[in-house]
């Protein structure tokens, strides 16, 4: 949704060629993400001629401020749905910002690799946004993922297992 | 107007912008090298949307005041104590990255 795009998109503008095919997935009920990210490829095709990504959308996992209850079913739903898509992609490398979407994809992921089919390479950034606390997403994929990125010293300390690299968006 | 597809234009002609203390709308007028003033409402925010914005005054790059004080901010801001919002390092993450997938 809306900045995470936008950040996730400034964290993608370095990477080299290697990072090929992009499988971008987002929330069902996000309209602007598509927009931007059409624009960032289209601009990227104009430096790499051989730029392959997709577009997937999931059903979102919680809307802000959604009760508790709710949203564990809710996430479950987007479990579901993410799974045969995650196999379908058997990406190498997940790279996540806090979307409550990524949960689910990353959950998926995660079987995948308990599960013997694809080990995926876990890689969770939290917004920039986040300067003393964590994001739900990030709460529980600081235990699930294998790097966790902050962008403020103030988490480094209280997290840890993260990974500081100061300001990268 | 209710909501534009970017502000882009705005911000480039604006010599001061006063703004909620979204995240969003921080950074994009901070990146212009604008001043700004974020007027914090703790009524209608979430504490962790106020993070952003209480670092970014702690660090000297915003003013803040909340809507029963911006007059008085306005008559009496010295906007020169403002510094300037250095850029992020995507090439950071990328090095680091190759290194984690093991292109390096």
């Amino acid at each position: 949704t809306g900045g995470h795009t936008t950040e996730i998109l400034r964290l993608l503008s370095c990477l080299s060629e290697s990072y090929s095919p992009r499988h971008y997935i987002f929330a069902d009920s996000d309209k602007m993400s598509e927009a931007k990210i059409l624009s960032f490829e289209q601009k990227r095709s104009e430096t790499f001629s051989n730029s392959q990504f997709t577009l997937d959308r999931i059903p979102r996992s919680r809307e802000v401020r959604q009760s508790w209850t709710s949203s564990v079913v809710t996430t479950l739903y987007s479990i579901l749905y993410s799974l045969p898509l995650t196999y379908k992609l058997k990406p190498d490398l997940v790279l996540c910002n806090g979307p409550g979407t990524c949960v689910p994809v990353c959950i998926s992921a995660l079987l995948l690799g308990l599960l013997g089919i694809k080990r995926a390479i876990i890689v969770y950034v939290e917004s920039i946004c986040r300067v003393e606390t964590l994001s739900l997403s990030g709460k529980i994929l600081y235990y699930f993922s294998d790097y966790f990125i902050v962008q403020w010293p103030h988490l480094k300390e209280k997290y840890p297992k993260s990974v500081y690299l100061g300001r990268i968006v | 107007f209710r909501f534009k597809e970017s502000l882009a234009e705005d911000l480039r002609r604006a010599d001061l912008v006063i703004s909620h203390a979204g995240a969003g709308s921080c950074l994009e007028t901070l990146e212009k090298g604008k001043p700004l003033i974020v007027v914090i409402n703790e009524k209608l925010m979430n504490n962790h949307q106020l993070e952003l914005a209480k670092q970014l005054h702690r660090d000297g790059h915003v003013l803040c005041c909340n809507c029963s004080t911006l007059v008085d901010t306005l008559q009496s801001m010295d906007l020169s104590t403002l510094k300037p919002f250095p850029p992020g390092h995507p090439e950071k993450f990328a090095l680091f990255l190759d290194t984690v997938v093991g292109f390096q």
